[in-house]
């Protein structure tokens, strides 16, 4: 990857195929936010009653750890790290494609029912075949289900935001009464171990977690970058992308299919996460105060605000083992609501 | 569950379309409103009827002169409650959703959309976790003042600037997202508050006595005064703000009686019987369509359509699963959302 150009724009190209136009301002925000992931991780790493002191931790991650170290790293808090960081740069990313194509900057696949089918698919296999389905399955398949059934209803597939919006409102309804009836009807602990999935966890994750995201990304990523070009010129408005030859229609369903894989393969490995998908990518949009997709500075920031949020699951004094996605729907909620206020304030919204 | 953070209706969320052509006529309005009291009725009386075996109509015509037998007189007074209860939720709930519908000119406004329902499922919980509190009829005490405390937020957040309708809805998004997860946080590190809490969320007419029905009674009565001194000032806000200013009517206040009569309302309902969704989001829109453009006559049929579709959706939740039942909030969202899914195909344009 090179990067090279004048005047604060530089064109970052891999081999022949990939070849964007990047503000130098882009650059600087994205490492910042490598900067700040590479702390998070740090913190993750070393804070705590079995964490490694910072002095310690190179030696510690290439591998000269030995005894409880070694366990931490390896078992413990290694595998969360890298799956947390992985789930977050992929609903990051997913977000980031998802508004950039809906136009719409609350269209995420959270918004639309696809976190709701999950948690319902999770709660049939967990009621149905406790034990010889795993529960990631059940909720992979809950999410695909959720997104045909909004896909069906709307009649026009993805391309008209609003009946995406409401169909997603529908199906997340139905979604969620199912859940709490599974939550309702089943035995108290079960009930509380199903309750803290459909939030979204990340705790007791192992490497083979981490390897399944970051597969999902390896295939995605690179998708993602080639669709990019296509989806700024996409969002000049269908006409001028047709007359330039990039194809809206495709390049938008293209995108949409992408975000549900990675959506639905955040959700295979650490539950329904809420907000990040929504937020990741407003936040990256105002670190560069520009339009466009953005969409490796989303997934690094999805990436950051799942690191920290895990952060504060593990270390707050609040309660032991609380599933992060309720950290990331307090923060998220919060920071939704200054984001309006701020808005109204410069009315813009 | 994500519930609330998910319902958020696009930037651009469409105004209620205002009726077509002439409105109904008076005569028109009587019988249509003649026929839902009949089906109203009906639903009544099917809500006594069925349980987990039927009575049939002679006994409980028989229980209510006094001539039955001791062991069905027991079996058809012990739906008496749930039955009462199914009218009261039905009642607040479908006039909250029109008065919310008719303030926002959106027509998904719904208590569930704004973030009432999970203020007072926050307040429920508050008590249970942390004052002790147990019973039904005294955790009501704790729905309400959590509604209110959301209704009141809402209202900060959302009308900063004059009441945007947008604004509203998003302000309800975020109230309900960072009480949700409130909401959890303390239901998954207390088992005993979990083990309420999960049946109350779900949304049930059965298992509750007349107690609850007494505690929210006041403030369901107080909700519907207001609605009523309201209604003439809605019809002309439907006009747009400046016609109503024009018309003598203060649009802020309108708005803010409204919101707190909707408020008082759907904290009632959500007290007595657990967060029910889709009843105040659909209701209305039936009732507009038989009732016209005349907001007196939509809190009308919506006071006599809302309990007719509760209680029947109560009996088929009893019928459906027999000897067990399914609660009427699972029947409303799985009969309310395909029904919604279907009027998705049918929106017009890109919104």
């Amino acid at each position: 990857m090179t990067a090279g150009g004048r005047e604060g724009r530089g064109v970052v190209t891999v081999g022949r195929a990939v070849a964007l136009p990047v503000a130098r301002a882009h650059l600087v925000a994205g490492a910042v936010l490598l900067v700040l992931l590479v702390a998070a991780s740090a913190a993750t790493l070393s804070l705590g009653r079995l964490g490694i002191p910072l002095a310690d931790l190179p030696r510690a991650i290439t591998g000269g750890a030995d005894g409880v170290d070694a366990f931490v790293i390896e078992r413990l808090r290694g595998p969360r790290l890298v799956t947390g960081m992985g789930t977050g740069a992929a609903l990051g990313l997913s977000g980031a494609l998802f508004q950039s194509v809906t136009r719409n900057p609350l269209g995420s696949p959270d918004v639309i029912g696809l976190t709701s089918g999950a948690g319902a698919g999770a709660a049939l296999v967990a009621l149905m075949a406790p034990g010889t389905v795993p529960v990631s399955l059940g909720a992979m398949a809950g999410a695909a289900a959720a997104m045909v059934l909004v896909y069906v209803s709307t009649g026009t597939g993805f391309r008209n935001p609003g009946r995406l919006v409401v169909a997603g409102i529908g199906v997340a309804a139905m979604a969620t009464a199912f859940t709490q009836y599974v939550v309702y009807a089943m035995e108290r602990d079960r009930a509380a171990v199903l309750s803290a999935y459909v939030n979204g966890s990340l705790s007791a994750r192992a490497w083979e977690d981490a390897a399944t995201i970051g597969l999902v990304l390896l295939v995605t990523v690179p998708l993602a970058l080639l669709l990019a070009r296509r989806m700024e010129i996409g969002e000049m408005g269908d006409e001028i992308a047709d007359a330039l030859g990039a194809e809206p229609q495709r390049t938008r369903v293209a995108a949409v299919v992408l975000s549900i894989v990675l959506s639905a393969g955040a959700v295979s490995v650490a539950g329904p996460i809420a907000f990040i998908s929504l937020t990741a990518p407003q936040i990256a949009r105002r670190l560069t105060r520009g339009t466009g997709a953005h969409l490796t500075l989303a997934a690094l920031t999805g990436a950051l605000l799942l690191v920290l949020a895990d952060l504060a699951a593990q270390q707050l004094p609040i309660d032991d083992g609380l599933p992060v996605g309720i950290y990331t729907m307090a923060i998220g909620g919060a920071y939704l609501g200054w984001l309006l206020t701020r808005e109204w304030k410069r009315g813009s919204l | 569950m994500t519930t609330a953070p998910t319902q958020v209706p696009p930037s651009g969320a469409r105004v209620a379309a205002p009726a077509k052509g002439r409105a109904p006529g008076t005569a028109r309005r009587a019988f249509l409103l003649l026929a839902a009291v009949a089906a109203l009725a009906v639903a009544v009386l099917a809500s006594v009827m069925f349980g987990s075996r039927s009575t049939p109509l002679g006994d409980v015509l028989d229980v209510v002169r006094g001539q039955a037998d001791p062991y069905i007189t027991t079996v058809v007074e012990s739906r008496y409650p749930r039955t009462a209860l199914g009218v009261l939720a039905g009642v607040t709930l479908a006039v909250a959703g029109t008065l919310m519908q008719g303030i926002t000119r959106n027509p998904l406004a719904d208590p569930g959309l704004l973030g009432i329902n999970t203020g007072a499922s926050a307040g429920v919980v508050t008590a249970t976790a942390y004052l002790g509190v147990s019973g039904q009829a005294a955790t009501v005490w704790w729905a309400l003042p959590g509604a209110l405390v959301a209704g009141v937020l809402l209202q900060v957040i959302g009308s900063s600037g004059g009441g945007n309708l947008v604004r509203l809805v998003l302000a309800g998004a975020v109230i309900s997202a960072v009480l949700s997860a409130y909401i959890q946080a303390v239901t998954l590190s207390k088992p005993k508050v979990f083990d309420s809490y999960r049946y109350w969320v779900v949304g049930a007419l059965g298992g509750r006595d007349f107690d609850v029905l007494w505690a929210v009674l006041p403030f369901a009565v107080a909700g519907l005064v207001l609605a009523l001194v309201m209604a003439p000032g809605l019809n002309a806000l439907a006009l747009g703000d400046e016609s109503a200013t024009s018309l003598g009517a203060n649009p802020v206040w309108l708005r803010v009686g409204g919101l707190v009569a909707a408020t008082l309302l759907s904290a009632s309902a959500t007290a007595a019987v657990g967060p029910i969704a889709f009843v105040g989001l659909a209701v209305p829109h039936v009732a507009r369509a038989l009732a016209g453009i005349d907001f007196r006559a939509q809190l009308v049929f919506s006071a006599v359509l809302g309990p007719t579709l509760l209680l029947f959706a109560d009996v088929v939740g009893r019928v459906l699963l027999r000897p067990q039942e399914l609660m009427v909030g699972v029947v409303t969202a799985f009969v309310g959302a395909p029904a919604l899914l279907f009027a998705v195909r049918r929106m017009k344009g890109t919104t």
